[in-house]
C-alpha cells in the first residue's frame, strides 16, 4: 500500500501538462510527471519516494504516436514496451524492451519511463544511442530536440519541469544488422548481468552496454578499439574491455570477474556475428 | 469390491472456488471498525535498541497505539522460550518486528510507521553456522541457560549459540573405518532461503468483552495457536477461538506462531477492537520465519566392491536468530542422516545453532532437504572413486526389510516401502541407461544426477487427530476435521476415505474448508505429511462408528442380523439379496415405522487416532521411534550445460515414491511435481543473501528470484506401491517427499557435466566459472 495521499492529473496537451508542473510545483507537492507507473508505484510503496501529484502524460497526443513522420520514426514517451515489440517498426529497439522486466510490466513500461528511471539498467536507451536518436523535450522554456548522444549522459540530463515527449529515429538505422544479447545472473527475467546491443554501419560496428557500468552507455573509445582491423578480434575485444568509461561493479547480479569473462565473450562472438 | 473414490482423480472440494476467484483466505475478510496494524522491523541484523522515537507516528491522524517490545515483555516459542514477539532490548535480525502502529487503516498506520525512529547500537554479527560454535564466537542470546524449555527433549549449552545438540550412535566406528578399503568425505553449504508461499501471512485478533480472544489466521496449525496464546495471555485455553479458512501455501512456514502474538498485543493495546495484521511480501521473507541454513560434513566409508561400512554426519544447522522449531529439524536431519542406505556403523553430532539471520521455522522436508544434498552429493563422490555407475551404487546399498535405521527402529515392509523397486522404475523414467553424460557438440553437455530420499514424521509423542461425522436426512454425510486445506487437496482426499468407508458417492460428502477449534476436532497440525495418515485413520474410525450405528438401524428396519448387512452406493442391502435394501436417507435421521413409530435419530460418527508407539530419541544414541513410517523414493534431474558461459537449462526432472497406495491420482502427481519445482528453485536460484553487516540484501521478488513458468523442466513421476499396514487403505504421506533429493539430483548432474565439485547451493552459472578457474592450475 502507497503510505501517503497524491493527486492525479492527466492533461490533454503538452502545454498543460507543463502549466501543470509549476503550478503543482509552487504549490509545494513535488509532483512527477507519470508514465506506466511501475517505478513511482513500487518506490511509493516502500516509502522510497514521496510526491503529491503526479502528471500521466500518456494522455498527450505527441506521446501517443508510434509511426513514420518523413524519414524519422517517431515514439512517443507514453508507447509501451509491449507497443513498440508489436509494432516491430525497430527491431532492435523492440527486441531490448522485450527483455526489461516481464511481460505485464512492459505492458505498463512506458518508452519515456524507461528512459528517465532511476534504475540503473535503463536498457531501452542502448538501441536509441546506436542510431544517433533524437529526443523532444518539453519544458517551461518550450519544445526542444537534442541528439541523445548529448542529452543522454549516464542518464537524461532533464531540468526540473522538462519532460520526453517523443524520440526520433533515422530510418536509414532502423535496418542496420543488428545483434542484441543480454546476460542475466540466472533467471530469463531479471536485471541484466549484462546487455549488449550492437549494429553495424557500413563497415563500423556500434556498441552500447548496460550492466558493465553503474550506468548505461555508448563509448567512442572503445567502438575504435572495436573497429580497429589491424588486431585480431580477440585482441581488439581485450583493449576495449579495458577502457569502460566507468567500474565493472559487484553487485547482487554477478561479480566483476564474472561480468569480464561474459563481457568478453559475448563482445567476441558479436564482432565475429557482425563481421561475417 | 471395486473402489468407488480411492485411487480416482476426484476433483478438489475447493477447485470451483478456487478457479472463479471465490475463494477466501485470511486478509480477504474485513469488518466494520477493524483496525490495522503495520509493524515496523529492525535495519540492524545485531544491536541494542538505543531508543526508539515514536512520538511523531502517535500524533498522525487515525493512529490508535504505537506498541515497543515493553508493552507486553513476553518469551514464547514451542520448543525454548527464548523469542520476545517485539524485539525487547536488543534485535537479533534484518527485519525483526521493533514496534507495531494500530491505526483506523492500513494507509494511516503504514504512514504512521514510516515516522518511527530507532536508533540501535551495532554488536558484532554471528555470520554462518560455523562461525557461531566457534569458542570467541558473539553471542546471540546471552542467557540461553535461563530460558524455559517447551519440551524436555532441548539441551541448549550456556554461554554460546548452540541451542541443541542430537546424537547418533550406532554400531562401532573403529570397525566400520576397518572394514573400508576407501573413504571419501565432503563439505557442504546451504543458504538461509524462504517458503515464498503465495498467499503471504495474515492474522486478525480481538478481545470480546468476556476476555475471549477470537482470532483468524493464515496457520497450519490452529489449535498450537490456540495453545500458546491460552498460556502467553493467561487466558483459559476454551476461551481462545482460532479460524483458519483458505490458506494459500504454507510448506511449513505457517506452523509457526508470530503473527498471531503480535495481533493479539495489538488488540490489548486498543481495548480489545479487532486488529489485523497483514505482512507485505517484504516482511513477509525478512520478518517472518524462514528456511534454515546447513553447513554439513559427511565422511563415508566402503569396500572396493561399494558396499557402505561406515557414516559420520556433522551438521551444523543455523537457526537463526530464535530457535522456533530449529531443534526439532536437528533432530529430523541427524534421525534420516543416512540416507536409505544399509549401514551398521553410524556416527553423527547435528548441532542446532542461532546466527544473526532471520529465523527458521519447519520448512517442506523438515531438514531433509539439506541433509540429504550432503549424503547425495557424498555418495556421488564414492561412486566416482569407486568408478561404480551413481545409480547402481545407491541400488546396491538401498536399505531393505530387517536393517535398522539410525535411530535403530526395525524396518519392515510395510514401514519401509521398497527402495530398489523406486531406483528401478526411475532408471526406466529418466532413460538412465543412454548415458548420465553425453556431449552434444556446439558447448553443450548433457548430464543426468540421481539422489534418494527418505522421510518419516518427527511429531510429540501424543500427536493425534480426530473426525466427526454427521448424516444430513438426504442421506449425504458431513464431514469435520481440525486439517488445514493449505493448498494439497488434504480435506478432499479425507472426504474421499470417508466416502470410500460409506459406500457413497464422493458428491455426497460435504467438507467446509474453514477450521474453528471451537467446533472442528482437535489436529495435531497440518504438517509432516502427515494429515492424510494422522487424519484419515480418524476418519476411517469415525465411518466405521457411523456405519455400526448404520447397520443396527437398517437391521431394524430391514428385521435381520446387522452381520446379515453390507453397503453400498448408499444403500444397506441383505448381503445374500442385494435386491432387498434400505437407503441411507431412510435411516440416519432415525427409521420411521409405518405406524409412525420412530426408533433412532442421528448418525453421527466419531473416530479419533494418536501416532502408534513413538518414542523421543536417547539424548546419547539417538534411539527411538520418532515416526510411525517411512515414505522412500529416488530422483534424477537431466540438465543441459552450456559451457561457454556456464548458463544451464533443466529439461527434466523425475520423481518415484512408494506412495503405498495412491489416493488421487492427479492431486498427487501435482503435489509431486510443485515439490520439485520448489526444489529446484532453491538448487538453481534461492537464497537470502547478507552483506558483511547480515543485512539482508534480496528483499523482495525482483531479486530473490523462484522458478518461473517458462523454466520448469518436463516433470516425470511415477509410483511404487508397497502397502502401509497401518495406513488408510495403505497410503504413505507424500507431500513433502518430492523436494527432498531433487537438488542434490540437480547439482550432481551439473557437477558431472562442468567436471567440477559443486558443494553448495544455489549453483548460480557465476558458481560454475568461479569453481572452474578455482580448479586451473
Amino acid at each position: 500500500m502507497i503510505p501517503f495521499d497524491f493527486e492525479y492529473y492527466l492533461p490533454g496537451s503538452v502545454e498543460h501538462a507543463i502549466q501543470q508542473f509549476q503550478n503543482l510545483d509552487q504549490q509545494g507537492k513535488n509532483p512527477m510527471y507519470y508514465g506506466g507507473g511501475t517505478e513511482i508505484i513500487s518506490m511509493a510503496r516502500m516509502a522510497n519516494i514521496s510526491t503529491g501529484a503526479v502528471i500521466d502524460i500518456k494522455d498527450i497526443p505527441q506521446c501517443k504516436v508510434l509511426e513514420f513522420q518523413e524519414d524519422h520514426l517517431v515514439i512517443g514517451a507514453g508507447v509501451t514496451l509491449t507497443q513498440i515489440h508489436e509494432s516491430n517498426l525497430y527491431p532492435l529497439l523492440a527486441q531490448a524492451g522485450a527483455r526489461v522486466a516481464d511481460h505485464t510490466i512492459q505492458n505498463k513500461i512506458t518508452l519515456g519511463g524507461n528512459l528517465c528511471g532511476t534504475i540503473i539498467y535503463r536498457e531501452a536507451v542502448l538501441p536509441l544511442l546506436l542510431a544517433d536518436s533524437e529526443v523532444v523535450l518539453a519544458g517551461p522554456v518550450g519544445c526542444k530536440t537534442l541528439p541523445i548522444n548529448q542529452i543522454f549522459k549516464e542518464r537524461m540530463q532533464l531540468n526540473k519541469g522538462e519532460f520526453i515527449v517523443q524520440v526520433r529515429t533515422l530510418q536509414s538505422f532502423l535496418s542496420c544488422p543488428y545483434v542484441h544479447v543480454k546476460r542475466t545472473k540466472e533467471d530469463k527475467i531479471h536485471y541484466p548481468l549484462l546487455t549488449i546491443c550492437a549494429i553495424q554501419v557500413g563497415n563500423q560496428v556500434r556498441t552500447a552496454f548496460s550492466g558493465v557500468c553503474d550506468f548505461p552507455f555508448r563509448s567512442q573509445e572503445m567502438e575504435s578499439e572495436l573497429n580497429n582491423s589491424s588486431l585480431t578480434v580477440e585482441q581488439r575485444v581485450d583493449n576495449a574491455i579495458t577502457i569502460t568509461p566507468g567500474l565493472i561493479p559487484s553487485n547482487l547480479e554477478g561479480s566483476a570477474g564474472y561480468r569480464k569473462f561474459i563481457l568478453r565473450n559475448l563482445l567476441i562472438s558479436i564482432l565475429y556475428t557482425l563481421e561475417a | 469390491m471395486e473402489f468407488l473414490s480411492i485411487g480416482k482423480d476426484v476433483i478438489r472440494k475447493d477447485a470451483w472456488e478456487k478457479v472463479t476467484g471465490r475463494a477466501t483466505y485470511s486478509a480477504d475478510v474485513s469488518s466494520p471498525g477493524i483496525l490495522h496494524g503495520v509493524l515496523v522491523t529492525s535495519t540492524c541484523a545485531h544491536g541494542k535498541i538505543k531508543s526508539i522515537d515514536y512520538v511523531e507516528a502517535s500524533n498522525m491522524p487515525g493512529v490508535k497505539a504505537v506498541l515497543t517490545g515493553d508493552y507486553y515483555p513476553i518469551l514464547t516459542g514451542s520448543v525454548l522460550e527464548d523469542h520476545p514477539p517485539l524485539a525487547a532490548g536488543k534485535v537479533r535480525y534484518y527485519g525483526e518486528p521493533v514496534a507495531i502502529v494500530v491505526a483506523r487503516s492500513e494507509a494511516e498506520a503504514s504512514a504512521a510507521a514510516t515516522r518511527i525512529k530507532v536508533y540501535y547500537e551495532k554488536l558484532p554479527t554471528v555470520d554462518s553456522p560455523s562461525a557461531a560454535i566457534k569458542p570467541d564466537s558473539p553471542l546471540v542470546h546471552e542467557h540461553l541457560d535461563q530460558y524455559k524449555k517447551a519440551i524436555p527433549e532441548v539441551y541448549p549449552e550456556a554461554n554460546s549459540n548452540i541451542v541443541h545438540l542430537v546424537k547418533i550412535r550406532k554400531g562401532d566406528m573403529n570397525q566400520g573405518w576397518m572394514d573400508s578399503d576407501i573413504t571419501v568425505e565432503g563439505t557442504y553449504s546451504l543458504p538461509y532461503a524462504d517458503h515464498i508461499a503465495m498467499e503471504t501471512r495474515s492474522a486478525r485478533a480481538e478481545i470480546l468483552p468476556d476476555e475471549q480472544i477470537v482470532i483468524h489466521t493464515s496457520s497450519q496449525s490452529p489449535f498450537a495457536v490456540r495453545k500458546l496464546i491460552s498460556q502467553n495471555f493467561g487466558v483459559d485455553l476454551g476461551k481462545v477461538v482460532v479460524h483458519v479458512p483458505l490458506v494459500g501455501g504454507g510448506y511449513g512456514g505457517k506452523a509457526a506462531v508470530q503473527l498471531e502474538y503480535l495481533a493479539v498485543m495489538a488488540s490489548q493495546a486498543v481495548g480489545g477492537q479487532p486488529v489485523m495484521i497483514t505482512n507485505t511480501r517484504e516482511q513477509d521473507m525478512a520478518g517472518s520465519p524462514s528456511k534454515l541454513a546447513l553447513e554439513a560434513i559427511v565422511k563415508l566409508g566402503a569396500k572396493k566392491n561399494g558396499t557402505l561400512t561406515a557414516g559420520e554426519y556433522t551438521f551444523i544447522v543455523g537457526t537463526g536468530a530464535y530457535a522456533d522449531s530449529g531443534p526439532r529439524m536437528t533432530n529430523s536431519m541427524a534421525m534420516s542422516c543416512t540416507g536409505p542406505y544399509k549401514l551398521d556403523n553410524v556416527w553423527c553430532d547435528a548441532y542446532c545453532v542461532y546466527t544473526n539471520h532471520t529465523y527458521a521455522t519447519s520448512f517442506r522436508g523438515f531438514g531433509h532437504t539439506s541433509c540429504t544434498f550432503a549424503v547425495e552429493r557424498t555418495m556421488d563422490k564414492l561412486a566416482a572413486l569407486l568408478n561404480i555407475d551413481p545409480l547402481e551404487l545407491r541400488r546396491k546399498n538401498a536399505i531393505t526389510p530387517g536393517e535398522t535405521t539410525p535411530t535403530q527402529v526395525v524396518l519392515t515392509p510395510s514401514n519401509l516401502g521398497d527402495v530398489p523397486a523406486c531406483l528401478d522404475k526411475l532408471k526406466m523414467l529418466i532413460n538412465w541407461d543412454e548415458g548420465v553424460c553425453i556431449d552434444m557438440g556446439n558447448s553443450r553437455i548433457r548430464a543426468k544426477g540421481v539422489a534418494c530420499l527418505w522421510k518419516t514424521s518427527n511429531s510429540p509423542t501424543d500427536a493425534f487427530a480426530s473426525a466427526v461425522v454427521t448424516f444430513n436426512s438426504d442421506g449425504s454425510a458431513n464431514l469435520q476435521v481440525g486439517a488445514v486445506e493449505i493448498g494439497p487437496s488434504t480435506r478432499t482426499t479425507l472426504a474421499q476415505i470417508l466416502a470410500e468407508r460409506l459406500r457413497l458417492d464422493i458428491d455426497r460428502i460435504h467438507i467446509d474448508m474453514e477450521v474453528n477449534t471451537r467446533t472442528s476436532p482437535h489436529d495435531w497440525k497440518t504438517v509432516a505429511s502427515m494429515s492424510t495418515f494422522l487424519v484419515g485413520r480418524a476418519v476411517e474410525e469415525a465411518a466405521n462408528d457411523a456405519i455400526r450405528q448404520i447397520l443396527s438401524l437398517a437391521a431394524m428396519a430391514i428385521r435381520c442380523s446387522p452381520e446379515d448387512l453390507a453397503l453400498d452406493s448408499g444403500r444397506v442391502y441383505v448381503k445374500d439379496n442385494p435386491n432387498f435394501y434400505v437407503d441411507y436417507a431412510t435411516i440416519v435421521h432415525g427409521f420411521k415405522y409405518p405406524n409412525g413409530n420412530t426408533v433412532g435419530s442421528q448418525v453421527i460418527g466419531r473416530g479419533t487416532y494418536v501416532m502408534p508407539h513413538l518414542s523421543p530419541m536417547d539424548r546419547e544414541t539417538g534411539k527411538g521411534k520418532p515416526g510411525p513410517y517411512l515414505t522412500p523414493g529416488a530422483q534424477a534431474v537431466e540438465i543441459e550445460l552450456n559451457t561457454a558461459d556456464y548458463t544451464y537449462r533443466i529439461l527434466k526432472a523425475a520423481t518415484v515414491l512408494d506412495a503405498g497406495k495412491v489416493l488421487n491420482p492427479k492431486s498427487a502427481r501435482g503435489l509431486v511435481m510443485g515439490a520439485m519445482g520448489m526444489g529446484l528453485g532453491l538448487g538453481s536460484r534461492e537464497s537470502f543473501i547478507y552483506d558483511q553487516q547480515q543485512e539482508l540484501q534480496n528483499t523482495s521478488l525482483r531479486t530473490y528470484k523462484v522458478l518461473r513458468i517458462g523454466e520448469q523442466p518436463e516433470y516425470l513421476v511415477n509410483w511404487v506401491e508397497t502397502p502401509n499396514a497401518i495406513g488408510p487403505y495403505g497410503a504413505r504421506g507424500l507431500a513433502e517427499h518430492g523436494i527432498i533429493g531433487i537438488h542434490a539430483a540437480l547439482v550432481n548432474a551439473l557437477s558431472r557435466a562442468a567436471g567440477v565439485e559443486l558443494d553448495q547451493v544455489p549453483v548460480i552459472p557465476e558458481l560454475i566459472w568461479e569453481k572452474i578457474e578455482e580448479s586451473k592450475p
